[in-house]
Order: structure tokens, then sequence, then C-alpha cells
């Protein structure tokens, strides 16, 4: 017994010590990638990764990063960390990232840890009485409306709700002007779909001259769909807007067909445009329209997708955010002018260079076009609006 | 009105779906007197091997996938049974709740790594089938649930009191001890619930998934917590009272949504069971003094 | 160290949670709402120190205090039932109050940003900590200075009369009864002290995390406030803090370097340390082990 507690014990201290800085012999500037590959979001995990192993490749067989001295830096992303979409474990993964050389987090996946995230890192700059944490974060994923005005240590590359449903709505208007009247319905308990209703969808219907007829609601991992489908007939919009994640979606969805309740048109969550929801419905999701981040409209987003494939991971609006990721740090690394240099006094100063580049970006080159950067640390992102259609996801229609 | 009773209507009809997984929990707790937490998880294990399997032999149709989840039911619940009971000395109840958390969590994830997580299209029963009484309509393939879940009741109510098997099950329900004295071989009683459950698992997990339309692990926690209370309100022990359990959890789920909305349905939910739990204690079926 | 004095302020506060749970297995009964009384505690204290500006400390005994009274509020009802009923009942009543926090909206204008809980959307900033200069490592002393007083307050228990009455009942309540014991009196003050101490494990999280919203404390987090304590075993405190570094330390955090393979292991290891150590970790025979290479002298030995 005493000998396995002893073995227990020796392989427990091993596995808690982290890993130092590699003993590189060149230059290397590290970015860390962290998010979710456990569970329900699995996937997510698993696209951002390959996404950000292909950038990085794509970074160095151009060169790498270019130092402050002129010289070059290999870019190196760490491991992937999971955080379980746990608050506490996404807290502990960005201390542990912190404890080494990267410079920057590229994650996490969840709105529910990016909020706790943002706000144990220091809220404003050289506040010397705040404790936070001084490190900069650039999410790709976590798209709930405005987090990054949390911490001016954080960042975000999500796509802007607000805009693309002000635009699509705007776009219907005037290409299906029959189309009068809106329902909506959301998933109530989780805070990113519950915004994206509340705050964005139901607010910019509105604006664009439709008449919102109510919601109906329901909650994350539910599965009777019955009343709802029944309060959507009842009300018979010309649009039902879909404010929920893929399970979800496609429950509602198949219900609809069941008590054949057929809205002149559906509108979806934007990050419902994954292969998820063409696994689980695709015949019912034919036809939903989505706005979308991401769509392989040109030979950039083209070859970013082929990339990805290659280390096994798909393109969608989520993955290509991280993709851009990795070029929107390697371009303010270099505006940043970076020493490179390993002890932890120059890491904190380059961290802090980094985020102070990071913030006077103005614009950004993302793969369906140039993004705008907002006070808020957020994006202002271009988007196509794609719909279902024969079991993918194909581009309806290029606002831009 | 109409809404109201056609929502009850809707409400009861889906509760079919929680009756068909709490009889394997009160069938395991009748025989045992342990819970095991991972059946849920196990069931809808099963149901994507049934999946798998079914597209492997190029045969989707939901009547194969059905028969292949049956028997991959049975197979795990004899891993469940193996692994998380067996190893472990019986009187330590703590120690195997935990183990089937344990399991309950490996489930899930062995789910979530076979299918990246995403939600997999599960074929239906009766698509689009509706049954309609003038303003009324009722789904078809919740209309099989039930049947499913009365037939399976039937056939183990013939199990438990017809055969020798069943007669054996119920004396190590009531008194193991006296049962391993009369020659009874108590493992292999438990062993058999453990599979027969397994089996039922099998189809419930398989008819949970094509009336939700898709699989994924989102339903295990859920189906979980749901398995536990129509366990409980229906009485420990018993399948009949499972059976008339989730239609009511389901019809009143229903009830509280029409009236207070999606948002408090399951706070009232639960606040109506704690009460229930207090002043019945032994379930619906309760003959007085609750069993512990 | 960053990551270290993080990893040190977790184990505490599970450590803390898991004690809550420990003190009411003693007297044999299992409450699945020690989730409850732990959002009681972060939402009342991450309340007191964001809308009212109150220090920590007071903020935290109130938490607590709500917490106990929460717990004592279910406990005379719920302690007619035993066994899986009681499970089933306090399962409820802690998946009521999560949902209540759900449906709870309380926001104040403070400058020209509203702060307070938003139903759904949780209750964001509670920055106590990083705002007052808090460092890490003192925020690490300062939730091992709560764990260090609970564990002291449990263990002082065990060799009172108290813990012996705690345990009297948790072995058999007849006997216990039979000799004089108040059931309800000790059951429900186990409840209450268990509802306190959650409730100073929750408001540490909310100050830990800085944001706190309904589905942090589902029955999720009741299985684990359970599973601490039996697997490290009901025969001392030390067993729920060697469980808690087990999960926190070992399964979550020291496997990362598994990869993929540390989530498959998280629920496997679990079900192997009930195989291996069906009483937990630390049982009886264990603890009269060490006390024997220790040489430390028991008194009931």
């Amino acid at each position: 017994m005493s000998k396995i507690a002893l073995a227990v014990a020796a392989a427990f201290a091993a596995s808690l010590t982290v890993s130092g800085g590699a003993l590189a012999q060149e230059k290397t500037v590290v970015i860390a990638p962290f998010g979710v590959k456990t569970g329900v979001l699995r996937l997510f995990g698993i696209n951002s990764e390959a996404a950000i192993k292909a950038a990085v490749e794509e970074v160095n067989k151009a060169g790498g990063v270019k130092l402050a001295d002129g010289s070059k830096a290999k870019m190196v992303a760490s491991d992937y960390l999971d955080d379980r979409c746990n608050a506490e474990e996404g807290i502990a993964v960005v201390r542990r990232i912190v404890g080494t050389d990267a410079l920057v987090a590229v994650g996490p996946t969840c709105s529910n840890v990016a909020e706790p995230l943002y706000g144990i890192l220091q809220k404003k700059v050289d506040d010397a009485k705040d404790t936070g944490l001084q490190f900069p974060i650039l999410t790709d994923v976590a798209i709930k409306v405005g987090l990054a005005k949390i911490s001016e240590w954080s960042f975000r590359n999500v796509p802007s709700e607000l805009t693309m449903y002000s635009s699509l709505y705007y776009w219907l208007k005037s290409t299906r002007p029959e189309l009068k009247t809106v329902y909506g319905g959301v998933e109530e308990d989780f805070a990113h779909s519950r915004a994206s209703w509340h705050v964005v969808m139901k607010d910019r219907a509105n604006a664009n001259g439709y008449q919102v007829l109510g919601e109906s609601k329901w909650l994350l991992n539910d599965t009777n769909f019955s009343t709802q489908v029944r309060e959507i007939k009842k009300a018979n919009p010309d649009i039902l807007s879909i404010a929920a994640h893929p399970f979800t979606t496609c429950g509602l969805l198949k219900e609809m067909q069941r008590q054949g309740v057929k809205p002149k048109l559906v509108v979806g969550l934007t990050s419902t445009s994954s292969l998820e929801t063409m696994q689980a419905c695709p015949k019912q999701a034919e036809g939903m329209i989505i706005p979308s981040s991401f769509a392989p409209v040109n030979k950039e987003a083209k070859f970013a997708a082929e990339q990805t494939a290659k280390q096994k991971g798909s393109a969608d609006l989520h993955s290509m955010a991280s993709w851009e990721n990795v070029f929107i740090i390697k371009e303010a690394m270099e505006r940043a002018g970076l020493s490179g240099r390993k002890d932890s006094a120059s890491i904190q100063a380059d961290r802090r260079k980094l985020r102070d580049a990071l913030a006077a970006t103005k614009t950004t080159k993302g793969l369906l076009g140039v993004s705008k950067r907002t006070e808020d640390r957020e994006a202002d992102k271009p988007y196509v609006f794609v719909h279902g259609k024969g079991g993918v996801w194909t581009v309806l229609h290029n606002p831009l | 009105m109409f809404d109201f009773i056609q929502a009850v209507l809707d409400g009861i009809l889906f509760g079919t779906i929680y009756s068909l997984i709490g009889i394997g929990f009160t069938l395991v707790f009748g025989v045992m007197h342990k819970i095991n937490m991972a059946y849920a998880a196990a069931s809808i294990g099963a149901a994507y091997i049934g999946l798998v399997s079914a597209s492997a032999m190029k045969a989707a149709s939901a009547w194969v996938v059905f028969g292949c989840s049956l028997v991959a039911g049975g197979v795990l619940g004899f891993l469940v049974y193996l692994i998380c009971f067996h190893l472990i000395p019986l009187r330590n109840e703590n120690a195997t709740l935990m183990s089937t958390v344990g399991m309950l969590l490996l489930a899930d994830e062995l789910i979530s790594h076979a299918t990246t997580g995403a939600p997999q299209n599960y074929p239906a029963t009766l698509e689009d089938v509706m049954f309609r009484f003038g303003e009324m309509s009722m789904r078809g393939d919740l209309v099989v649930v039930f049947g499913v879940s009365v037939v399976c009741t039937a056939a183990l109510l013939l199990l438990l009191y017809r055969t020798r098997l069943g007669l054996a099950t119920r004396a190590v329900a009531q008194q193991p001890i006296a049962a391993q004295l009369c020659g009874m071989r108590v493992a292999q009683v438990n062993t058999l619930t453990f599979v027969i459950t397994g089996v039922l698992g099998g189809i419930a997990g398989a008819l949970i998934c094509s009336a939700v339309g898709s699989l994924s692990i989102l339903l295990t926690g859920p189906l979980t917590v749901k398995g536990l209370i129509v366990t409980v309100i229906g009485g420990l022990g018993s399948v009949p009272g499972a059976i008339v359990a989730g239609l009511l959890v389901g019809g009143l789920e229903n009830v509280f949504q029409h009236f207070r909305g999606v948002t408090e349905r399951d706070m009232y939910v639960m606040l109506l069971l704690f009460a229930f739990l207090i002043f019945r204690p032994g379930g619906i079926f309760a003959k007085g003094q609750g069993r512990d | 160290m960053e990551f270290y004095f993080g990893l040190a302020q977790t184990i505490g506060i599970h450590t803390l949670l898991g004690l809550s749970a420990y003190i009411i297995l003693l007297t044999g009964q299992m409450s699945l709402a020690q989730a409850a009384f732990y959002a009681i505690g972060a939402y009342v204290s991450g309340m007191l120190t964001v809308l009212w500006g109150w220090h920590i400390v007071p903020a935290m005994f109130a938490g607590a205090a709500l917490g106990a009274a929460a717990a004592a509020a279910v406990g005379f009802p719920a302690l007619r039932v035993k066994g899986l009923m009681l499970v089933i009942a306090t399962l409820a009543f802690g998946e009521g109050v999560r949902l209540f926090f759900f449906n709870f909206d309380y926001q104040v204008q403070k400058g020209n940003i509203k702060v307070g809980p938003l139903g759904g959307e949780g209750f964001r900033q509670i920055r106590y900590f990083p705002e007052n200069g808090w460092t890490s490592d003192e925020v690490m002393l300062f939730v091992w200075v709560f764990v260090i007083l609970v564990m002291a307050m449990i263990w002082w228990f065990d060799r009172s009369r108290y813990g012996s009455v705690l345990r009297a009942v948790g072995d058999d309540e007849l006997a216990a009864q039979s000799v004089g014991i108040n059931l309800t009196a000790v059951k429900v003050s186990a409840m209450a002290i268990g509802g306190a101490v959650a409730g100073l494990a929750g408001s540490l999280y909310a100050h830990y995390t800085t944001h706190i919203e309904h589905l942090a404390f589902g029955v999720l987090q009741s299985v684990f406030a359970i599973a601490y304590p039996i697997i490290g075993g009901l025969a001392s405190v030390f067993g729920t803090l060697a469980a808690v570094i087990f999960v926190q330390g070992f399964l979550v955090e020291g496997l990362r370097f598994l990869g993929d393979w540390r989530n498959l292991l998280f629920g496997l290891l679990i079900i192997v340390a009930m195989v291996v150590r069906p009483n937990g970790f630390l049982d009886g025979q264990m603890l009269r082990n060490f006390k024997r290479w220790f040489g430390i002298r028991s008194r009931n030995a």
C-alpha cells in the first residue's frame, strides 16, 4: 500500500510541475491557445487547435516574427489547454499560462469562462492599485455581447452580432418586402443566446421596421418543444428568429416539422452555422438563414480551410477567428517591437508592448476582408449570409 | 383553456420518456437498494453504439438501430455492474454511489470523444405522424414510447412474478442474506438485474433519442435527474409507480410552463417535489410509512 | 508562482465545500443541496461587497449566516425522510435555489455601468480582491485561514462530545435515540453548520472567479461536494483535504500532460479510487497506521 501511495505521490508531484520555457537555441515567441476539448463543446476546441497550429505553421513558413533588433523569431503555439467550460478551470489555465514565457493567450471558447477571466485581469492598465493579472488575452470564440470592455487587457476577434443582425434584417427588408413580422425563439438560460435575442435580434428587428410579435423561450437542455411550437404557430410570424445552439435549434425545427409549422423564413444564431447543425438536422435546417463571419468564399478563406483540414479540424466562423488571431498577433508583435528575451522582466515588458500594440490596432486583415477594431477592444468583422442547402451551409448573399 | 389542456397532454405524453428511464433506476433500487447514477448515461451510450453499428451494417432504419441498442444496453449494463458494483463491497453504499458517478462522467466523455460532442441525427420511429382529435393532437412517436414502456412493464412484472428468476430476484431484494442461505446465487441475480435493466436502458436510450431527434450528451444530466425523481415519486422499487410518476412529472412541467413561463417552470417542479417528498415520503403508492 | 497560488485557492475553496458535506455525512445524511448554500454565500457576499461596499470579512459572515439559515430551514422538514428520499429532496431544494438565482435580477447604477446579478446573464465584476490591491499570495493566505479554522473546528468536534453524538447518530439512529440523543437537534445543527461552511466557501468562490452565474451551482457541484468526503474517507477531516487535492490538484490540473486522455481518466480514476479504497483514502485503519508511524497516541486507542 505504502509503495503505491509513494508512487502516486511522486507521480502527483511530477505532474504538478509547470514546465518552464523550452531550452530553445533559436529565438521564439510563444502564444498560448486554450478553450474547451471536453463534453458537448469538444468540437470547438479541436477546430480551434487545428486552425491555430495551421496558422502558426504559415507564419513560420513566411519567416516568423520580426523582433525589435531586426532578427527573426519562430512563433510557437504551446499545447492547447482544456478549461472544460468551467470558470475556475479557465482561471487556473490562464494563471498557468502567465507562469510560462507565453506573451498572449488565445481563447476561451465559452462566454461563462471569458467573463470571469476578464474579471481577474487588471481593469485599467497602469492602475498600480489594481492587482489583477497583466496579461493580454485575444478571444476567438466566446461571443456574448459586450465583454471585452471589462478589462483593458482583454481583446476579442469575434463577430459583432449587433452589426450582423442589423444588416441581415436590413437586407431582408429590401429583398423580401412581403415579410412583416418577427417572432423570437430563445434558449433562455444560456448567457450568450439569451443576450443574442433580448439585446440583439429583437432590437435590430424593431429598428428595421419589423413588427416583433413576441418570443418563445426554452432552456439549454430542453427536449420537449411542443408548447413552444404551438406558441409560434399561434403567433404565425413571417420570420422566426432563433437564438439557440444546435441541439435545441434542431429539436425545435423537428417539432415544427411534426406540427407542420412553416414560417416563411427562419433566421438562426450565428454560432449555429457550423457542422454540428448539419450533423443533427440537415433536412430541417434547409433554408435557415444565418449571418456568419466565415465562409470559404475567396482564395484565402479556402486556403485557411484546407490548411486547417490538414490538421484535422474543420473551418467555421469560430476556428477561422482562431486562425485570424494568429496573424493579428503576428502583425501586432512586429509593430510592438518585442525584445524576445526570456527573463521574466522582459517577458512582462513584451506582454505590455503587445497589449499596447493590440489596443492601437485600428483594422485587421481577416479572411473575408478588413475588419475594424472598436474602442471597446471588440471587432467589427465582415460577414456573409449563409443558408442551409442540401446539407451544407452555402453563401446566400455577400453584403460587402 | 384549450391551450392548457393541450399543453398538459403534450407534457404527459413527453413524460413517457421519463417513465421509461425511471423504470431502470427503480428496478436496480428495488433489487439491490443501490442507485446507479450511470444508468441514463449508459443508456445514451447504448443508443449511440446502436446508431453506429446499424450504420456500419448499412441499415440505418429505426428498428435495426433499436435492436442494436438493446444488445449494447445489455452489455453495458453488465459492464457497469462488473466495474462499479462487483469490485466494491456492497455494504459500502457511498463507494458504489461514487463509482457510478465516475462511470457517468466516463460515459459522457467517451461519447464526447466519439462524436466530438456534436449532436447526432437519430432516426425517428414514426416521423411526422400526428394523431388528431379535432383541435387536439398527439405525437405518434411518443405514443409508441408509451406503448413500449407499458409492454416493458408488463414483461418485467411477468418476469418478476411468474418465473423462478423473478422469485429469486424478489427474494434477494427482500432478504439478501436469507436468500443466500437458501442457496441462491446473489451475485448472479444482481448481474442479471443489471443486464435486464441495461437492455431496458438500451431500448429507452434509443427511443428517447429518436423522440428528441438527436443524440447528445446534453441528454444524460437531465435524464439522470429526472430518472431519480421519477423513481422517488413512484415509490422506490415500484415499476408501475415509475410509469405514473413519469407522466405526472411531464404533465406538471407543462402546467407550470403554461402558467409561469419556462424560466420558472423547473423551480416550481422542484419545490413541489420537495414538498411532496416531505409529506408523502413513500411515493404515490405509499402505504403510510415511507420506506428507506 | 501565480499558478500555484491560484491552485491553492481553488483547493482551499473546494475543501471548505467538501467539509460542509462531511459534517452532514457524519450523521449518516447525504445532502445534495450543498451547491445551493454555496450559491447563497456567493450571491449574498458578492452583492454586499459590490453593491454596498462592505468589507469582505463581514460580507462572508453574512453569506455564511444566510447559508446556515437556509440549511436549517431545509433541514427541519427534510429530515423527516432518510436515504435516497433525502438525497432527492435536497436535490430538489438545491435546484430550486439555483433556479431562483436564474430568475433573480437586482441591479444598481454605479458610475456609468449597472452592477449586480442579472438572472441568466450572471453577476459580473465581483472584483474585491484586485480592486483593493490584494495579491494572489495574500488571497491564498486569506482563503487558507478559513480552511484551517473550519478544519480545526471540525477536528475539535471529533474529539468532543458533539462529534461523538454526530457519529452515534450516523452509526445507528435508533440506538442513539434510545440513549436520549435528540435526533432532530443533532441533524439540524449538522445541516446548519454544513450550510454555514458552504456559504463561506461560496463567498470565497464568488470573489475568486469575479463572475458567478446559476449554471455554476448545478447538481454536479453538489455531487462533488459529497464526493470529496466520500473519496477521502469519513474518519478524519484530512481525508476531505486529500480528496480535494486528488481531484483538483491531480485529476484536473496534474494530468494536463496527458492531453486528451485527461478528461477520460477523470471519471475512470474516480472509479479506481473507490475500488481500491472503498472506505475512502483515510479510513479508520489508515488513520491508526498514520498515528503509529508518527508516534501520535490516540486518546481512544
